[in-house]
Parts: C-alpha cells; sequence; structure tokens
C-alpha cells in the first residue's frame, strides 16, 4: 500500500465514509428493512391517520372538530351503548379473569390427573370463530332452545348471552397468559415459607399471588379489550341490546355512515390503547422478576385441593365441550326442532345466501397466503430488527410500528382500511375488493404477536452469530439461512399455525373488506345467520373449527416429527 | 518519514475516542502492535477493553481515531472486509451444525473445495486436541471442548490477527488454567498476532507478551507482565495487578518520605518535591520479617489477624505509629521459622528497592 502517503494528517483526521463503511451485503439487508418499515408504514400507520382524520371530517370531507362525537353523545341510543359495552366487559373479565386463574392454578400447582386432557380441551375455543358459542349459545337457550328453562324466564338474548358466549371465546387467551404467570415457580419461596412457619393460605397471599399479579392484570385488561372490541357474539346474539362494536358495525354496513363509524371506532380504541400501554408497563416490570436460578416447586399432595380443582376442571371443560358439541350437533340436525334426524342437509352451503362453498374455499386460500406470507415477511423483518448491525432509527419506527396493531381492533383496522384504501386517490385503490387486501389486513391485524414470538426466539440466539460469521466472510443471509432460521424453526412454525387459526376465525376487519368474490367463510356465518340460516351457520362455523384442528394437527405433526429429525442437535 | 512507524507495527491505533451520549468510553487510545505479538487488554469492567476490542473488530466505529491494520486504514471498514478472527465469551458455536461444519464455515464462503475442507478441518482438530469430534454438536461438548472448537473455527480461514474476548471466563478453574497454556502455545506456534481483552490478572500476566492496562477509557500502562508487575506506573496498575499495600506519605527529604509518625527511606524520585503528597506502595509478599533492627526501614508491628491460603499465609499487620494495617504474605517454608501467632508483635521490613513512589494523594 502507499504507506507514505499516510502522512500525520490523515492519521488524526477521521471521514467517515458513507458507502464505504458498510458491505454491500448489509446495504442490501438495509433496503430490505426499508422496505419492511414502509410496508408498515403504509399497511397500519397511514389507514389508522385516515381513520382519525376522517372521525373530524363530515361526509363531504370537511373539518368538522368534535362535532361527530357531540352527536355520539348527544344521541342515547348511541351513548346507550358505551355504558352496555362496559358493564358487559366488565362482567366478562371479572368471570374469566377469576376462572381462568383457577384453572391456570389446577393446572401448574395442583396434581390433578389428566392434566394434559384439561389443558387441551380449554384452549379449543380458540379454534372455533367468536360465532360458534353465540350460535351454540341460541340452540341450548334460545326461544326453541333446549336448555330455555335453565334461564327462569330470562331471555338469552341480550346481555346474558352476550357474556357466556364472550367468556367461551376468551377463556382460552386468558388460560394462556394465567399459566405463563403461574409457570415461573421457585420452589426456594415456598420453602422458605414452610421454615418460617406460614400457613398454607398466607404463602398463597404471599409467595403465590403476588408471583402472579402481573399475569393477573395482564389477563383483565386483555380480556376486557377482546369484549369490548368484538362483535360476532353481540351480533349474533345481542338483540336489542346494543353495544360499541356492533354500532359501528351498523353505522357503516347498515346506514352508510362512515363518519359516525369512524367516531366510534376512535372510542373504541381507547380501551384498547390503554391495554396496550399497560401491558407495556408490565412487561418492563416483570422481567425485574424472573432470576435465572429459580428452581421449579412440585405441587405437594393435598386431597381436598386437588378434589376441588379436579371438580372445577371438569365443570368448565364439560362447558366448553358441550358449546361445542351442541353447535356441531346443531349442524348436523336435519331441521332443528321438528326433524332431528341427522344429515348433512346444513352443510350444503350453496344452496344458502352467503357465499356457499367458494366462501369456505377462499378462507382456506386466505388463510394460507396470510400464514405463508405473513410468516415469511415477519420473520425475516424481526431477524434484521434484532440481528442487523446499525440502521437504529429505522430499527426503532420498525419496532414501534409493529407494536401498534395490538392497539388497534379488528373492526378499528377494517375501516381503517376502508378508508385508506377505497380512496380513488390512493394508487393502491387497485386491491380493495380483492383477496390481496384481506391477506394484507390479516397479517397486519395480528402482526404483533407474531413479531413478539419471532423477535423473543431470536433474542434466545446467541448475539455474536452474526459478527463471527462476517469474521469468516460469510454473507448474513447465508447465516440467517443455516444457523438463525433452522434454529428458530419452532418459533417460525408457531407464527405460522397462529396466522392460520386467526385468518381461518376473525371476522371484525374482514367483514368490511371482503367483496362477492372473495367471500370468507367466517363472514358467511355471520350472513347466514343473519338472514336466519341458523344451522347452516353453525355447519359453516363447525367447518372452520375443523380446519383449524387439522392445521393444529399439522403443526403438532410437524413439530414433533420433522423437528424432531431436524433439531436433534438439541440433545446432549 | 511515517512508514519507518508503520513497517513496524501489524496494528495501529492512533488517538481513538469512543462517546455514547455523554459517556466517554475511550479517550484518545493510541496503540502499535507488532505482528506476532499476544497482546492482552486488562482492565476492570467498563474500563473500555471490549469497547477497543470491538472497534478493532468493526463491531463498533470510534467516534474519531484511525485504525491501521498492515497499513491498510481499516477505521471504517465493514467487519467483512476486515482480516481477522474472533473467539466470544460465548463461544457463538452455532447449535445446529456439527464441529466440522462450525469450523468449515468461513471456508464454505471461500470456494475451498469438499476435500480441502475435511482435510483443513482435520489438522484443525488435531492442532486443538479434538481429533475425532468431527459429527458432534456443540451440546455434546464439554465447555472447554466448545473453546477450542469456536478457536479452531476463527483460525480455519488463517486470519492475520486471532480476537479473544474474555475467552475463558465462562470455565472452570481447572480447565481455564489448562487452556490458557494450549492458546499460548498454540499462538506462538502459528505466530499469529493476537488481541486478548480479559479482566483476569493472572491470565494476563501467564499468557501476553504486552499487556495493556486499561482504566476508565484511558491507557494507564503498555508493557510486558514483568515489567508492568515490577514497576507499576500508577497506583491503579499497581493495585488491579497483583496486591498492593498503600501509605499515605509526603515527602520529607531526599529519599525520605514520613507517612504519619513513620519516616521511610525510598528511592529518590525524579519528579516530587520537598512537602509533596505521595503514596508509597508495596507488594504483601515483599514485606519482610527481619530481626536486624539496624536495616533501613524496619518497623515494629502486631499481628492482627493470620489467614490460611494453602500455600502461603496472610497476616494482617498493625505497624506501631501508622493506622491503616497492611498485609503481607509469608511462605509456608517462612512460617515454619517465624511460627507466628495472633496478637504476637514482629519486626517486619518494608525494604527500600520494593517501595513504589506515586506522586500525589491517595
Amino acid at each position: 500500500m502507499s504507506q507514505t502517503m499516510t502522512n500525520k494528517a490523515t492519521l488524526t483526521t477521521t471521514k467517515r465514509p458513507w458507502l464505504g463503511r458498510r458491505s454491500l451485503d448489509e446495504w442490501s439487508l438495509g433496503g430490505v428493512l426499508i422496505i419492511g418499515v414502509l410496508g408498515l408504514f403504509i399497511c397500519v400507520v397511514l389507514p389508522l391517520y385516515t381513520l382519525l382524520s376522517k372521525s373530524v371530517q363530515n361526509s363531504d370531507g370537511q373539518f368538522v372538530g368534535l362535532a361527530n362525537f357531540a352527536q355520539f353523545v348527544s344521541t342515547p341510543s348511541l351513548f346507550n351503548s358505551v355504558s352496555n359495552s362496559l358493564s358487559i366487559a366488565l362482567i366478562s373479565t371479572t368471570i374469566v379473569t377469576s376462572l381462568s386463574f383457577l384453572a391456570a392454578y389446577a393446572i401448574s400447582r395442583t396434581r390433578i390427573p389428566l392434566k394434559n386432557t384439561f389443558r387441551t380441551l380449554l384452549v379449543l375455543p380458540i379454534l372455533a370463530p367468536s360465532l360458534l358459542p353465540a350460535i351454540s349459545l341460541v340452540y341450548l337457550f334460545g326461544n326453541q332452545g333446549i336448555l330455555k328453562e335453565l334461564l327462569m324466564g330470562e331471555s338469552i338474548y341480550g346481555p346474558i348471552g352476550i357474556i357466556i358466549g364472550s367468556c367461551f371465546w376468551t377463556f382460552p387467551h386468558a388460560l394462556m397468559i394465567m399459566l405463563t404467570a403461574l409457570a415461573n415457580t421457585d420452589a426456594r419461596l415456598y420453602e422458605s415459607a414452610e421454615a418460617l412457619g406460614a400457613s398454607p393460605m398466607r404463602t398463597f397471599f404471599t409467595v403465590t399471588l403476588p408471583a402472579a399479579k402481573y399475569g393477573i392484570i395482564s389477563v383483565a385488561f386483555v380480556i376486557f379489550t377482546l369484549v369490548i372490541t368484538d362483535f360476532g357474539v353481540p351480533k349474533v346474539i345481542g338483540g336489542q341490546f346494543n353495544v360499541l362494536a356492533t354500532d359501528i358495525y351498523k353505522q357503516v354496513i347498515g346506514q352508510q355512515n362512515f363518519e359516525m363509524g369512524a367516531a366510534v371506532s376512535i372510542i373504541l380504541l381507547l380501551p384498547a390503547i390503554l391495554t396496550f400501554a399497560t401491558d407495556r408497563w408490565l412487561q418492563r416490570r416483570q422481567s425485574a422478576l424472573l432470576t435465572s436460578k429459580a428452581v421449579p416447586w412440585t405441587p405437594p399432595a393435598r386431597p381436598l385441593v386437588d378434589k376441588v380443582f379436579l371438580g372445577l376442571m371438569c365443570f368448565i371443560s364439560a362447558f366448553i365441550v358441550s358449546i361445542i358439541a351442541m353447535a356441531v350437533y346443531a349442524s348436523l340436525v336435519t331441521f332443528w326442532p321438528y326433524n332431528l334426524s341427522l344429515s348433512l342437509k346444513n352443510y350444503n352451503f350453496d344452496l344458502m345466501d352467503g357465499g356457499g362453498w367458494a366462501a369456505y374455499w377462499n378462507s382456506i386460500q386466505m388463510a394460507s397466503y396470510t400464514a405463508i406470507i405473513g410468516t415469511i415477511f415477519i420473520f425475516f423483518q424481526s431477524y434484521l430488527v434484532a440481528k442487523m448491525a446499525g440502521f437504529a432509527v429505522l430499527k426503532w419506527l420498525f419496532h414501534l410500528f409493529a407494536i401498534l396493531p395490538l392497539a388497534v381492533p379488528g373492526l378499528v383496522l377494517g375501516l381503517a382500511y376502508i378508508f385508506f384504501f377505497n380512496a380513488p386517490d390512493n394508487p393502491l385503490n387497485g386491491i380493495y375488493g380483492t383477496m390481496t387486501i384481506l391477506v394484507v389486513c390479516t397479517i397486519s391485524h395480528f402482526y404483533t404477536v407474531c413479531h413478539l414470538t419471532a423477535t423473543t426466539a431470536l433474542k434466545q440466539i446467541d448475539a455474536e452469530f452474526e459478527a463471527v460469521s462476517a469474521s469468516l466472510k460469510v454473507p448474513q443471509i447465508l447465516t440467517f439461512w443455516r444457523v438463525s432460521l433452522p434454529v428458530c424453526m419452532p418459533a417460525v412454525l408457531d407464527i405460522a399455525s397462529y396466522l392460520f387459526v386467526n385468518a381461518m376465525t376473525t371476522v371484525s376487519a374482514l367483514v368490511f373488506l371482503y367483496s362477492y368474490n372473495t367471500n370468507l367463510a367466517s363472514v358467511a356465518v355471520l350472513n347466514m345467520d343473519e338472514a336466519g340460516d341458523i344451522a347452516p351457520a353453525a355447519a359453516m362455523a363447525v367447518m372452520i373449527m375443523l380446519t383449524c384442528m387439522v392445521a393444529r394437527l399439522i403443526h403438532w405433526l410437524l413439530g414433533s416429527v420433522l423437528l424432531k429429525h431436524t433439531q436433534h442437535w438439541r440433545q446432549r | 518519514m511515517s512508514s519507518k512507524v508503520s513497517s513496524n507495527a501489524y496494528l495501529e491505533l492512533h488517538n481513538i475516542h469512543q462517546s455514547f451520549g455523554s459517556h466517554q468510553a475511550l479517550k484518545d487510545v493510541s496503540l502499535h502492535i507488532a505482528e506476532g505479538e499476544f497482546v492482552c487488554f486488562l482492565g476492570p469492567s467498563g474500563c473500555g477493553k471490549t469497547s477497543l476490542l470491538r472497534i478493532i473488530a468493526g463491531l463498533d466505529t470510534p467516534t474519531s481515531g484511525v485504525l491501521l491494520q498492515a497499513g491498510k486504514d481499516i477505521t471504517h471498514a465493514p467487519i467483512k472486509h476486515r482480516d481477522f478472527g474472533i473467539v466470544f465469551q460465548s463461544y457463538a458455536l452455532f447449535p445446529n451444525l456439527t464441529v466440522a461444519d462450525n469450523i468449515a464455515y468461513g471456508l464454505v464462503s471461500q470456494k475451498v473445495s469438499v476435500n480441502d475442507r475435511r482435510a483443513r478441518v482435520k489438522e484443525l482438530l488435531a492442532t486443538v486436541g479434538l481429533s475425532g469430534s468431527e459429527s458432534k454438536y456443540p451440546a455434546q461438548l464439554s465447555g472447554g471442548q466448545q473453546q477450542r472448537v469456536a478457536l479452531a473455527r476463527a483460525l480455519a480461514t488463517s486470519p492475520g490477527l486471532l480476537l479473544l474476548d474474555e475467552p475463558l471466563s465462562a470455565l472452570d478453574a481447572r480447565v481455564r488454567a489448562h487452556l490458557r497454556q494450549e492458546i499460548k502455545q498454540l499462538q506462538e506456534k502459528l505466530g499469529v498476532t493476537t488481541i486478548m481483552v480479559t479482566h483476569d490478572q493472572e491470565e494476563a500476566l501467564t499468557m501476553a507478551d504486552q499487556i495493556v492496562v486499561m482504566n476508565q477509557g484511558v491507557i494507564e500502562q503498555i508493557g510486558s507482565p514483568q515489567n508492568v508487575y515490577a514497576h507499576p506506573h500508577s497506583p491503579f496498575v499497581a493495585e488491579f495487578v497483583g496486591e498492593m499495600n498503600f501509605l499515605s506519605a509526603e515527602v520529607t527529604g531526599a529519599g525520605q518520605m514520613q507517612s504519619g509518625q513513620l519516616t521511610l527511606h525510598c528511592d529518590q524520585s525524579t519528579h516530587l518535591m520537598q512537602g509533596d503528597k505521595a503514596q508509597l506502595a508495596i507488594r504483601p509478599e515483599d514485606v519482610r520479617f527481619s530481626t536486624n533492627q539496624h536495616d533501613n526501614n524496619t518497623l515494629s508491628a502486631q499481628v492482627i489477624h493470620l489467614e490460611f491460603l494453602g500455600s502461603r499465609v496472610r497476616s494482617l499487620l498493625k505497624l506501631d505509629n501508622h493506622k491503616r494495617p497492611i498485609l503481607a504474605d509469608i511462605s509456608m517454608n517462612e512460617m515454619a521459622n517465624l511460627q507466628l501467632k495472633q496478637g504476637q508483635t514482629v519486626q517486619c521490613q518494608l525494604p527500600q528497592d520494593r517501595l513504589h513512589v506515586f506522586g500525589g494523594a491517595a
């Protein structure tokens, strides 16, 4: 080299070359990250911005300040929905939080038998659309229901039905958070408490409950948001009982009053944002609680406690199974309640309104696209954010955008998509009414959980892999392919399965976005129910549930067969 | 002109600064490393040694300063365009690849043929003493074995520079002592310029050709292990490398110091004037127990505490007319003669040639 050229001046001054400080490799990966940031900006941020601005405009697009909100407050029937929504959500939250805590306690802290069976049964509702319990309740307690007398004259169409239905479909979400919260036991704490002479009751209140505190708070907020933003259950079984979520639907679909819909959406965003903020705050607090040295605790045999919990688990499981069984049975009954012989007549969807079997196949197609494209996009982008050097601002932006969807209810997102993508001056207007917008919307809707799953998995692998491979002159993308991806395969499968199941069951965002050619199974359930074809609606809901079960089965098979084969390095 | 300087050094760091916000991690660090040298960056956590290694590796870029490797400016070069192999504290072995695939990882991109790759892996495994482990997975190896595989992987592409980031700190004491020797021998055999970051002074003393002692973002001293141990430039180095007793004192005459009530003789300092504050320092093993009261710096002391350390005994001595007690190490042989007991009064000497003098108050 031209060493004679290196004089004192060049040694003391540093010029930071703009292009040369990264290799071509790093620049191209940075480019992909830019595409990701732009993608999320277009698919999440801009639609929400459009929604916000629509809520302060009138139907001619003029700025009217808070006029829409003022009208909302002054319309008694609309404002009534707020208190309806709040009371439904609060009651459901209380029930689900306590039951899920007890169930999680039974699974992780007692010696009841058949834990795995209970666990499988209790999360079953997650595989069904939220409309399924509502339909099932109609058959159980409705005007021609088989257990109508149990309600002692009360009608299932209204708050009772909404609460039972909401509890049913949100229970698995609560249970999974509770199980994680209660899983982190430290036997040393229990031994200390015992050595210090604390009674079992005192131990429960001073050791068990404080450790699960954040999990319980988190569950309460999550369930509250899920219930208040859900519209499937109140739509089917709510009767004349209006809630915020059904208001949006009625304003937009029924009255074409988009601006009022936007205003109600903003109101619906509030609890979701609150939940989101609380959850973030809790996560920061909780991480400090865990120590790596914790010794797992084995529950002692407590015959009475175990018996009580076994009874409770049997009760909850029986309840969940009977709701599902009722839906399945109703879908097979030829003509309820007059001809109880079993047939597949209700599965002849092509004879009903709502899209027929084409809707089902559309759903499969949409869910598959969502799972495949979503998993690839989400995992790779999470990888870039977690493992690429530099680009700090881009990564920060990406993380912000990726977390945002968690705070946006599906209904709100769907409406935001109408405003944004249906605008005539939007160059992306062409995807409106196509399969593409359904896939894009679904991926965006469920983005956050997948992003966090991927990030958690990626954070668990050694932070120095990329530095090592760069020092060995191996392009980062090759290390991604040969190391990071195989090591994170279980998380990748989890993401794909999560996306598929949610894409199959979700209604909220897509109900605004489907078109004649892209009718979906979950929307068909809604439409058939609305048209009075309740049995076919039940049949379609059962089809969705069966499909999700098959998806989970494939996930499990891949997980246990394929992964065992590729992950044998995990064994010592 | 300056090319003369450059030709001697393989790696040159000129005035490296690095700041994170208001925190200055590195302040004006300059350093030359000759080809084939084994250099240790030694210092407490947060002293900037890891920051410096990361700058050399290209994992971070300095706020200002220049970095030359073999005469080439690599200050802002991406990692890929630098010539080094690295072993991290965590080893960062790819868990899903076999030992052979891990070692050959960098060779694949260099388009080395399959047969050459196999031969190279075999050769490297023999070098690190793990022959026959080709098809094992990292999880099946012990910590020390994983360490060796990481070393083999870093050496596979024959880099000009080997960077070791606390490579032994995750291992237990016995394995560590053993690997210390092995890595040193391997480095001598291959002649690869090596930089090792460590907070373990024993590791630095036994392995390095040159030790770079760092503290709070600056280099305190550069020198051979013997030099750094015997002639520390600052109280920090004196205390961090080995152990040291400090006595605060004041210069009262040529080669004479006053510490509290004690008058001590020491080598004359060139830069201290009469009346200046100073610190006298002596290593515990340099304190002598003598009976000849006429020797220089002989003091009367009381044994406050004795601690058995296996090969030696550590005593805590309260010097007469001096507040802070000092530590003195006694070998077991000497102990057999002295038969020290707790509470006993002894005569001890702080030999003049073993006293270090540092300017400034404590």
